[in-house]
């Protein structure tokens, strides 16, 4: 089963006022490893066209690109109101 | 004078347990927990070990909503052809039953209603921003610029502490602090379950594995458990080691356990119910930061309560122990009148006293073991080596089972003094 | 000129949550038991603009709903986004409503309630989707209505909304008292803070039963219901041929279509 299939499962409650975690694109751009697209499990940090993409939507809240990404290009906060992912069984 | 006594961020095992006794005390408690319901941003492999939560809910075992209690624990090597395990199942279980399947969202839901039930002000669905500190002091909690004040704040955030990372209470964990836990939950009959898993009523499975087969370097553990009708199936990624390797994906090593030969068959015909991920505690003692200060304490997760010596992976038994522990230690502040520093150190002396740290020393430094190429690599090799000699009829007269154990070893490059010293660490350490 | 504040009402439902909604393959029923309930999305918006309308006029704004207990989850959310009261209507006797009995009763606390300028109810609930209940309210109380709802404002004593229609957009202005209903979506609603959420479970929410309402048993409920469903089916979706094209040679694309017979040039 693709890992896009497996998100498909999920809830998720998006906020689309607020996206909880920011890359900065300046330093993503000169990146030498993007570590981030092989460890976030829910495959947000893909490279399209040589450059990096990032979509809050499908996180899960993990943590770890925080840790991944060793360049100081993401900025990790909650999501607020209870928004974004809503595990049935955890 | 604050609105609360005590502010508890995160309604987890850890929070929970630390409202509840709290609140039975009779301290004026505001628990905040920003899923909604409690337990819906939470992962946990599965299994609650141990029976701490007697001591805030005396009959949990028969309210609480606990899947299946183990009956049958396997601890296995998994090479590419061969599963090598450790297959314990005992009746004795049946009466003295130590570890139970859990579901998060209804666990955490059936505790935070605990906490409620108890006194406390339980809010669902609101994220603490941050925490509003005065010289060092922590006065209360921020959300939406809005300060809501206590005389102590209980941080139990989890494997993912931004509050307490925000104020400076804890490092950022690194690479080596947290391995990344992917889970994926099968809807199975429960006879199919029964059936498959030779358990009979309520009584479950609970396997832990050691991937050896993964190609390269990349290291990770793996675990199944039986819930009532569905499996828990899951993976522990080591973060350094996949960044080592800098090409597999995390979420392919999930995918890569699951179609296992030995472990699909243990699935099949079960239908992903959901996938998830979180971070998974995996530094031992000496990555714990000072748990306490002037009007706060830290528990569970957050604190870096996570526990796995290769053979069990434990943490909800740490979380609502020390939850407990940080709820007595305000209690008894309270009484005081005095949540200094001084006087939150009773926290940290308990936790010293308790099985929870004692753990952590007893198997100080045991990360470098459950993650070395030792446990990931050599000894999965080398018993499947020589149980291949040992059970290969070849016509040839057989050798000692020793000497098929070193002449394995040997195969595998590895001197004789290589193994007794490795092989001595392990046990040192296990 | 002086301010006049409004006093606004919102109607709000508790649904299963859409993304989690499961269809009994036997019974061709919901099955609740593994559906977990929220706030129907749309009643947001209209809770949304509530909320604004009292940030411009000030006055009050009473959040009502019809349903089981359970909803006092929803009733709890409403005030921690700021509703100043919740009334919730409860009863076993409002079991089983279908639309019309729900608009009744749901118009009678109105009524109970007293003075109102303004009523807003989300377009239609994600659950049943008949967009009913909104329209029906009007007529019980006797009032004008404005529905499907992109933006409402208030000046002078008149409510100025657009409405989102096939065609076009339409500005209506209307004199209070009026019910207005809002579309899923067309604004952000502001978020739940602690503070509030504290205020309201210490004020709590109140209930009101049938009794306290006055109306007959038999109006209400699955017994005040006209609707009698008599089969339901599930619908087999078709499957639509689908062909990828390259981006880079549209042409392709053109001429294909244009074989077909789905593209026409302007001569032909």
């Amino acid at each position: 089963m693709e890992i896009e299939e497996k998100l498909a499962l999920l809830n998720y409650k998006t906020d689309n006022q607020y996206a909880h975690i920011t890359v900065n694109p300046k330093i993503c751009e000169t990146c030498p490893d993007h570590f981030c697209t092989f460890a976030c499990p829910a495959s947000c940090y893909k490279i399209i066209d040589g450059k990096l993409n990032f979509k809050y939507e499908d996180c899960v809240e993990c943590g770890t690109c925080d840790i991944a990404c060793s360049h100081g290009s993401v900025t990790w906060t909650n999501p607020k109101g209870g928004q974004g992912i809503k595990y049935k069984f955890g | 004078m604050s609105e609360f006594d005590a502010i508890v961020v995160g309604a987890g095992p850890a929070g929970s347990s630390a409202a509840i006794k709290m609140a039975n005390a009779g301290l004026k408690v505001l628990l905040v927990e920003r899923g909604d319901p409690p337990g819906t941003k939470n992962v946990s492999g599965g299994i609650l070990w141990g029976k701490d939560l007697s001591q805030i809910i005396p009959d949990w075992e028969k309210t609480a909503p606990l899947e299946r209690f183990v009956e049958r624990k396997v601890t296995s090597f998994l090479t590419a052809d061969s599963e090598i395990s450790i297959d314990f199942k005992t009746l004795k279980f049946s009466t003295d039953r130590t570890g139970y399947a859990v579901l998060r969202t209804r666990l955490d839901q059936y505790l935070s209603k605990k906490a409620s039930q108890a006194g406390a002000t339980v809010i669902t669905g609101i994220t603490v921003d941050s925490l509003h500190m005065e010289n060092g002091k922590v006065l209360g909690v921020v959300n939406e610029e809005d300060t809501i004040t206590s005389d102590c704040v209980i941080l139990a955030e989890g494997a993912n502490p931004r509050v307490a990372i925000k104020a400076g209470l804890r490092q950022p964990p690194g690479d080596d602090d947290v391995a990344l836990g992917i889970k994926q939950v099968y809807k199975l009959p429960e006879a199919t379950i029964n059936e498959r898993y030779n358990l009979r009523g309520n009584a479950g499975f609970a396997g832990e594995y050691v991937l050896s087969f993964l190609e390269d370097d990349v290291y990770a553990g793996g675990f199944l458990y039986t819930n009532k009708d569905s499996i828990s199936a899951g993976v522990v990624v080591s973060l350094s080691k996949l960044r080592e390797n800098g090409k597999t994906r995390s979420f392919d090593i999930m995918e890569k356990f699951v179609s296992h030969p030995f472990i699909s068959r243990l699935l099949e015909g079960g239908q992903i119910q959901e996938y998830s991920a979180h971070l998974v505690y995996e530094g031992g003692y000496s990555t714990m930061a000072k748990l306490y200060g002037n009007g706060y304490m830290i528990a569970g997760d957050a604190a870096g309560f996570s526990f796995s010596n290769g053979m069990v992976i434990e943490g909800m038994n740490y979380a609502i122990a020390s939850g407990i522990m940080a709820g007595e230690a305000a209690i008894q502040a309270k009484k005081e009148g005095d949540f200094s520093d001084q006087s939150l150190s009773r926290y940290g002396r308990m936790l010293e006293e308790s099985y929870a740290i004692k753990d952590k020393k007893t198997f100080r430094g045991i990360e470098k073991v459950t993650w070395s190429p030792l446990v990931h690599r050599i000894i999965p090799r080398i018993a499947e080596n020589s149980m291949m000699k040992l059970f290969n009829e070849t016509g040839e007269p057989k050798d000692h089972v020793v000497r098929i154990l070193l002449d394995s070893a040997f195969d595998q490059g590895i001197s004789k003094s290589d193994l007794l010293i490795q092989g001595y660490r392990l046990m040192r350490r296990m | 000129m002086k301010k006049v504040p409004l006093d606004i009402i919102v109607m709000v439902k508790q649904v299963p949550d859409s993304q989690e909604v499961v269809i009994d393959p036997v019974t061709m029923n919901l099955n609740r038991s593994l559906t977990r309930n929220v706030t129907n999305r749309a009643d947001e918006n209209a809770l949304e603009v509530a909320l604004s309308l009292r940030d411009k006029a000030g006055g009050t704004v009473t959040v009502i709903s019809m349903g089981p207990p359970q909803a006092e989850t929803t009733m709890y959310e409403c005030m921690a986004r700021g509703a100043d009261r919740a009334i919730l209507v409860s009863d076993r006797f409002f079991g089983g409503a279908d639309t019309y009995p729900t608009g009744l009763t749901l118009a009678s606390t109105i009524s109970k309630i007293g003075k109102f300028d303004v009523v807003v109810a989300g377009e239609e609930s994600s659950d049943s989707s008949t967009g009913h209940v909104g329209p029906g309210v009007a007529e019980f109380l006797n009032i004008d209505q404005i529905t499907y709802c992109s933006h409402v404002d208030y000046k002078d004593r008149h409510v100025i909304a657009e409405r989102e229609l096939e065609d076009g957009t339409e500005v209506v202005k209307t004199p209070t008292p009026v019910l207005v209903t809002v579309l899923l979506n067309s604004n952000f609603p502001r978020r739940q803070t602690l503070r509030r959420k504290i205020d309201a479970m210490k004020k709590g929410f109140e209930v009101w039963n049938l009794e306290k309402l006055g109306l007959p048993p038999e109006w209400v409920g699955v017994r005040g219901s006209p609707t009698i469903v008599r089969r339901m089916r599930s619908i087999k979706e078709k499957e639509r041929a689908a062909k990828k094209f390259d981006l880079s040679n549209l042409g392709n694309l053109v001429s294909e279509l244009y074989e077909k017979n789905i593209l026409k040039l302007e001569e032909d």
